[in-house]
């Protein structure tokens, strides 16, 4: 109580502290919830893209592979399964709005995804199993106000559509539970209806020349159960080494690119708690050597009371952590707002649009650092104040 | 047993070239309840005699005992122990926290020496006694000088001190208000035993006192009350 009147005693000083370290923990707040945000993303990239091998044709010939290739594939020493893999934009020509994730995909559903460590879970209904099912990710769901047992044309058609688009209307029979990341804008159909989807892709030249269930764009090959990185670094060299027209993509390579983007986006969360470290830090410094200056006799007198330097000391640290943790709650409020109304007016068209996440990680971090912050910058005036000789302090003017 | 006892006190400063001999071998003895002054001119050493019995500094040599105990070889928080349970400070500003209440003032010293439900009891009591039990609650600054200086007089007594140390008390008061302050501290010294020492340049509060202890360049020029009590 005695703390928070010696502020108040001190409005606009006070206030204007306050003030710095609100800055720097928005600051921090806004920043860090980006950052979150691409790292979930990220995170989610790691672990799928960590736990299986992308094959896909060595560049050689035709981009598309022969289906002969996913069985030559599951031959490989090490290898635990194998299966063909198709991606379609669900929205071809969308040009409106920005994605802060990889877009609308439609993906087959690969029954093997058991065998990656990335768990996909279904909050309703099941995996599509038949021709004309559909199971779709939190976000597109969302997006397109669908539950289970609605239809959805996929992809959706296009307002510039060619005469020759097609687009097939599918029935929900599952909805994934949130990820925070790809599988959220995806939508799930059988490897059949992929194929379908594959030949409407194709010219229309060749499109009715071509057996599309021969065909995939690419396969998708597991490990062992819990296989680490170098060794399916190892599968996938011996995919390249002995099927040939095939390029398996190392995946330590992959995790390594999402790691590079990682790093990134931590360095902007750095880079925004540097900031409030210097605006908040000095800020609160200067206060309370201010306060120290001016509160001497105050302190000459607790000594003479019976305080002792670590009584001294203590108060005026915490009186530092309490402006820290004033600002620090302020400013993670003002960011969470902020974060909050930005992700409602971005998300509510298409929640893909999301830009922020606030995690516990984040609000232990920020408010955390703000009291930190305060803590340590208080100790020198602190330890000032403590060190005061008490003749000298109770008779200063 | 006296309660304070200081044995052949020195402090000499070192000013420039010049050696200050602000105390040069003082002793003096307290017995229990006495309400003394200590008069003499500025730069007589009163304030330094008055410091070192409060062990808010150290002498050059020299020692101060309080309830027999030597405290010339304790450690700055042991002293700052010792002088928030055995000594009451008054100061002639008061030096009343402005972020606290009257009875918060009041119960500051128990925050470092602890007293809880107890202690709160007390500085009520002494409120009380002091005659500012209806405002316990107002700020400081919304009292004047002698109301305060009763404040200033209810902290020093709510560790229950066997020493009140009053630098200049009366110093910042009109006449009445300093008459009315010297009766209190004199029936605070009847009723709550304590020995109360007024540093003070006033010889009508001097005049008030059993004992007066006069001072001139450091050293002791006469002690009227000891010299009474031993005759």
């Amino acid at each position: 109580m005695e703390i928070l009147r010696n502020l108040g005693r001190r409005k606009l000083r006070s206030g204007l502290t306050i003030s710095g370290i609100v800055i720097g923990i928005f600051a921090l707040t806004t920043m860090g919830a980006m950052a979150e945000h691409m790292n979930a993303l990220l995170a989610g990239g790691e672990t799928y893209f960590g736990s299986s091998i992308s094959v896909h044709g060595d560049g050689q010939g035709q981009s598309l592979l022969p289906m002969s290739k996913v069985a030559e594939v599951a031959q490989v020493p090490g290898v635990a399964a194998a299966s063909p893999s198709y991606g379609f934009n669900a929205k071809p020509g969308d040009q409106n709005g920005i994605s802060f994730g990889p877009g609308d995909l439609i993906l087959s559903w690969d029954p093997n995804l058991s065998h990656s460590a990335f768990n996909l879970n279904f909050t309703q209904g099941h995996a599509p199993t038949a021709r004309g099912e559909v199971a779709m990710g939190s976000d597109i769901a969302r997006e397109f106000n669908k539950k289970v047992g609605d239809t959805i044309d996929l992809p959706v058609r296009p307002a510039n559509a060619k005469p020759d688009f097609q687009s097939h209307s599918f029935t929900v029979v599952g909805l994934l539970g949130k990820t925070r990341t790809m599988p959220d804008t995806v939508a799930w159909i059988t490897v059949p209806d992929a194929q379908v989807l594959l030949k409407d892709s194709l010219p229309a030249a060749i499109r009715d020349t071509v057996d599309t269930s021969q065909l995939t764009d690419s396969i998708t090959a597991y490990g062992a159960s819990g296989a680490s990185l170098a060794t399916l670094d190892q599968i996938a060299q011996r995919i390249t080494d002995t099927v040939p027209g095939v390029q398996a993509d190392k995946p330590s390579q992959t995790v390594g690119q999402f790691k590079s983007a990682s790093t990134i986006f931590t360095a902007i969360t750095t880079g925004a708690a540097v900031l409030a470290l210097i605006v908040g830090g000095l800020s609160v410094i200067n206060t309370m050597l201010m306060a120290v200056g001016e509160r001497v006799r105050e302190i000459g007198l607790k000594k003479a009371v019976g305080a002792r330097t670590r009584h001294v000391l203590r108060e005026f640290v915490t009186e530092a952590a309490l402006i820290g943790a004033i600002g620090g709650g302020l400013g993670y409020g003002l960011g969470v707002a902020l974060t909050t109304i930005l992700n409602a007016l971005m998300g509510a068209s298409n929640p893909n649009q999301e830009l922020f996440l606030v995690t516990p990680t984040l609000s232990v971090l920020a408010i955390g650092f703000a009291v930190a912050m305060g803590t340590v910058a208080g100790i020198i005036p602190a330890w000032r104040a403590a060190r005061l000789d008490p003749v000298t302090a109770l008779r200063a003017q | 047993m006296a309660t304070i006892e200081v044995r052949n006190l020195t402090k000499h400063y070192r000013q420039g070239k010049n050696l200050i001999r602000a105390l040069d071998g003082v002793s003096l003895t307290f017995e229990e309840a006495e309400f003394v002054s200590v008069v003499g001119r500025s730069g007589s050493g009163k304030t330094t005699l008055l410091d070192l019995i409060g062990l808010l500094m150290r002498p050059t040599s020299g020692t101060v005992l309080i309830d027999g105990m030597d405290t010339a070889g304790l450690r700055d928080g042991q002293r700052a122990d010792l002088r928030g349970r055995r000594i009451g400070f008054v100061f002639q500003e008061y030096n009343l926290l402005p972020a606290l209440n009257v009875l918060e003032n009041v119960m500051l010293p128990l925050r470092y020496q602890g007293g809880g439900r107890e202690g709160r009891a007390r500085a009520l009591e002494l409120l009380e006694t002091v005659g500012l039990g209806d405002r316990t609650h107002s700020r400081a600054d919304e009292l004047s000088g002698g109301q305060q200086q009763r404040v200033a007089i209810a902290r020093a007594l709510v560790n229950r001190p066997a020493l009140v140390l009053a630098d200049e008390p009366t110093g910042a008061l009109d006449t009445q208000t300093a008459d009315e302050l010297v009766t209190l501290m004199r029936r605070l010294n009847r009723e709550e035993l304590v020995s109360v020492v007024v540093v003070t340049h006033d010889l009508d509060l001097a005049a008030r006192t059993d004992r007066v202890i006069r001072l001139k360049d450091g050293t002791v020029l006469s002690d009227d009350g000891q010299a009474a009590k031993v005759a």
